[in-house]
């Protein structure tokens, strides 16, 4: 492919993805009032624990956690979970059924393009109002700031952006299994009860029985969540635990590539035998 | 290939699952699973020209639908080939989709929450239409489907109607050269109904598109197409003019009357078959040779206000030709029309749990 | 009166119906007990996990707990077999109209949307959280005297009225904000708080949980009352709270109906 037509294609996609993200857009502005429901839904889970280790760590610190230390931790949290939590599978699966799957089908263009700009149309923006909530918390609570640390942040930044996008894999190719069953849905939602503790939503992984946490590595679950929470909380400090945190991402997001890829063709596959 | 679409002894099965009722056969179908074959295409062979609008008529289940998909790349035959476009569908890829359009009339692709205008301009990119060729298209579009004041409310406010002739629009930006159309003009009222009528012979006049389209109302036939291809059960049972058919089949034609001095129903008789009788109106079938004779000499032996000669309707012709009693349903609303209902219905679990 | 009674009449001829159409599904019914039982799981690992570090919650000790969790799956399990199918489904009926043809019929519109749909399935929820209360009351080596019993079931009934009010006062709120499509969301984002006792959490949480939205203690006082923890004074108390929820979600119900209705529609 020469340099020119590679250049083309690019602005094609592109321009693409630019109107997919400004549809999605425009639509979540027409639904502002349910998202900011699911905002409020999706931040009470760590205020919650919050406020149980809150009064667990009255007497002193927890394995190492102090009050300040949960507050910044679920503070985090709250931020790192609404900057990657997926939906996908319940949209795929309500297409299938409902026979608007078809014309996402026939235009050219895959139909996961669409489900990633709805993605960063919604997470940038709802993430950006839990930042700013962050922020203006520190303000007034000493406990929830975090040192300014630009290099740390930055890093921060390209964790959660890697995290995004192994959930949003993950999510997507989980929903894909609906060309197969009606319970892929339940699929997803058994991880999400998982990911309760092995993602460190519930808690800080050390605070987890060790045989657990063991078995939370060989899992993608940690790098979703718990890590970029703990390069904001500065838990991840020296370069091995960096090295390793961001390897695993990186290995968790090939791995959930190559699966979507492989359910993706095969789905397609079936749905082209059976159809919907 | 001068041909747009070809398909080539197509065929599509589909394996079911036999399961007795109950308990019992609920753990039997779970140890033993049966499946019986069921061929919703059956051999179906045709071949379309650039530029021809051809229309699909079927009863309900006859595999007009899965032809339809087989042909846009949804599903791919069991059996023979499918071409369109200068494609195989099924492996045309993007570049295949490039050149088709599939509009389902029961099936909104409009983006609901928003004006029709911001799928048009999504459609634009996706399509990878250039600037100045969109402008140029929607000002047509637009104009000729009287689209004016429509574009700037959101989907969901608009009537059936309107939201059909805006999703025509979007389809064509692109100015696919095939496209396939699933009963546009279903559950629309007569004004909508026409005027995507007259536009798609309009269009294609003008851009010489290649028109498929699937319907149960034969005015969309009349209007639209001179050929038609008739499936039932999966087998293509015609393949012609439409025109041709209604005279091999049943060569007999109807005269419309209307009298200005009712006479009793016996004294039609003698002119011909009396098929319908409510005075001052009444329908006479009589011999295509005789037609002619038969309204001169009525004409001038009755006092008749209004006197028309016409062909059978296409139910009628397609009931005689086929012997089934299925043509009856193709006036009826299709299996799938409760869709519309619930297009109405907007209910949205869009941001489930997670 | 008579329109109570014609209203039952309705509601049973529903409910049989509704029977007929579940027994189709019987396959949901594994599913969702499944379902049930997974998340039940994880709630009692997370208690597990809490009491990994520390002897009390709140001055309850982990059996109290796990009480307390049995009452909220049970409640939880009220709110998906009757509450959400029902009332919880008005903000769809508003929006198709379908709720117009409510009023037309001769029945009290706020009995006859909250009850006409269950989903009966769910009803195992309330069965398997009641069992694990009892369970767990049983390995605190308590024993329960006939009062207690007496106000346990007073208590939770008013746990389902308070329940209840909220969800009614909350879909009212469907006639102003039509376009809001998950509501019960809020609910369901509140009542999270509902899992631990009322003690666990902090000042300010507390404060929330317990004045500005009174979900806490549904499930806190009928833990009390099996947990040795009620004195007749907050039993008193709950049961007025109880009334009062009913009373003012019914005004509030009243108030939008009149809006929805002369405003046509």
């Amino acid at each position: 492919m020469s340099v020119e037509v590679a250049r083309g294609r690019f602005a094609i996609f592109r321009d693409q993805y630019a109107e997919l993200m400004r549809s999605a857009f425009l639509v979540d502005l027409q639904y502002r009032a349910s998202i900011a429901i699911w905002l409020i839904w999706g931040i009470t889970e760590p205020i919650i624990s919050l406020g149980i280790w809150w009064s667990i760590a009255a007497t002193g610190a927890v394995e190492g956690y102090t009050r300040e230390a949960f507050a910044r931790y679920f503070f985090g949290v709250a931020l790192v979970n609404q900057a990657t939590l997926s939906w996908d599978a319940w949209n795929i699966d309500r297409w299938i059924r409902e026979g608007e799957m078809n014309y996402r089908l026939t235009r050219p263009i895959a139909p996961i393009h669409e489900a990633v700009a709805d993605n960063i149309a919604y997470k940038g923006p709802t993430a950006a109002i839990i930042l700013t909530a962050w922020i203006i918390a520190a303000a007034f609570w000493p406990a929830v700031r975090v040192p300014f640390e630009p290099g740390r942040w930055t890093l921060a930044l390209i964790a959660i952006v890697l995290a995004a996008a192994i959930r949003f894999l993950n999510g997507y190719a989980t929903g894909l299994l609906a060309f197969w069953t009606t319970r892929a849905t339940a699929l997803v939602e058994l991880q999400f009860g998982i990911s309760l503790f092995l993602s460190g939503r519930i808690a800080p992984l050390s605070l987890l029985p060790p045989q657990v946490v063991e078995v939370a590595q060989y899992l993608w679950f940690p790098y979703v969540v718990s890590f970029p929470v703990e390069i904001l909380t500065g838990d991840v400090a020296t370069f091995e635990q960096y090295a390793r945190g961001f390897a695993g991402q990186l290995v968790w997001l090939a791995i959930w590539m190559s699966l979507y890829l492989i359910v993706w063709k095969r789905g397609r596959r079936h749905y082209g035998a059976v159809g919907g | 290939m001068p041909n747009a679409i070809v398909a080539t002894e197509l065929s599509k099965t589909y394996d079911v699952k036999v399961r007795d009722p109950g308990i019992k056969g609920a753990l039997g179908a779970l140890v033993h699973p049966r499946y019986r074959q069921v061929r919703a295409v059956d051999n179906v062979s045709f071949e379309i020209e650039r530029g021809e609008a051809v229309a699909f008529l079927g009863p309900n289940g006859a595999g007009k639908t899965t032809t339809l998909k087989m042909l846009t790349g949804l599903l791919f035959p069991s059996s023979g080939r499918a071409h369109a476009a200068g494609f195989d569908p099924w492996t045309g890829g993007n570049a295949f989709r490039q050149r088709i359009a599939f509009v389902l009339g029961n099936k909104q692709q409009l983006l609901w929450d928003l004006p029709p205008e911001e799928t048009f301009r999504l459609n634009r990119a996706i399509y990878g239409v250039p600037n100045a060729e969109y402008v140029k298209r929607r000002a047509e579009l637009v104009e000729l489907l009287g689209l004016g004041n429509l574009i700037d409310k959101p989907a969901r406010q608009l009537s059936l109607g309107e939201r059909m002739k805006c999703e025509l629009a979007a389809a064509l930006l692109h100015r696919p050269e095939v496209l396939f159309l699933d009963e546009p003009t279903l559950g629309l009222d007569l004004e909508a109904q026409q005027t995507i009528r007259s536009f798609l012979g309009e269009y294609r006049t003008r851009h010489g598109a290649t028109i498929l389209l699937t319907s149960h109302y034969m005015a969309d036939v009349t209007a639209l197409t001179s050929r038609v291809l008739i499936i039932n059960r999966g087998r293509l049972l015609y393949n012609g003019e439409l025109s041709e058919l209604v005279a091999r089949i049943a060569p007999i034609k109807r005269i419309e009357l209307v009298l200005s001095v009712p006479v009793p129903r016996s004294v039609l008789e003698a002119y011909g078959t009396v098929a319908h009788y409510a005075p001052p109106r009444a329908t006479l079938e009589v011999p295509r040779e005789f037609a002619t004779a038969a309204s001169t000499r009525l004409l001038s032996e009755l006092d008749v206000a209004d006197l028309s000669i016409q062909d059978p309707p296409i139910e009628e012709v397609i009931r005689i030709a086929f012997g089934e009693g299925d043509a009856a349903s193709i006036q009826e609303v299709p299996e799938e029309s409760s869709e519309e209902a619930s297009a109405l219905v907007r209910t949205d679990a869009r941001r489930a749990p997670q | 009166m008579r329109r109570v009674r014609r209203t039952l009449i309705v509601l049973r001829a529903f409910w049989q119906l509704n029977w007929l159409e579940e027994l189709q599904y019987r396959g949901n019914f594994i599913a969702s007990l499944l379902g049930t039982v997974f998340w039940l799981g994880m709630a009692m690992l997370t208690v597990a996990l809490y009491f990994r570090h520390t002897e009390k919650l709140g001055g309850w000790e982990y059996w109290d707990v796990v009480v307390l969790l049995g009452i909220f799956n049970a409640l939880a399990g009220v709110v998906e077999s009757v509450l959400r199918p029902g009332i919880g489904h008005l903000p769809t009926d508003v929006r198709s109209g379908a709720l117009d043809l409510v009023l037309v019929r001769p029945v009290d519109a706020q009995f006859y949307v909250s009850f006409r749909r269950l989903d009966v399935w769910r009803l195992a929820d309330v069965v398997l959280g009641l069992a694990l209360a009892g369970y767990a009351v049983a390995q605190t080596g308590r024993s329960i005297s006939a009062w207690e019993l007496l106000a346990f079931v007073v208590t939770f009934a008013v746990a389902i009225a308070v329940v209840y009010s909220i969800w009614v006062s909350l879909m009212s709120l469907a006639f102003w904000f039509v376009a809001v499509e998950n509501m019960s969301a809020l609910f369901d984002a509140v009542f999270e708080a509902a899992r631990y006792p009322v003690s666990a959490y902090p000042g300010a949480l507390r404060f929330l949980f317990v004045y500005l939205i009174p979900i806490a203690w549904t499930t806190t006082i009928p833990a009390s009352a099996l947990t040795g923890r009620l004195n007749p004074a907050l039993a008193m108390w709950a049961m007025a709270i109880g009334v009062a929820a009913l009373c003012a979600s019914r005004l509030l119900w009243r108030i939008a109906l009149k809006r929805y209705t002369s405003a046509g529609g």
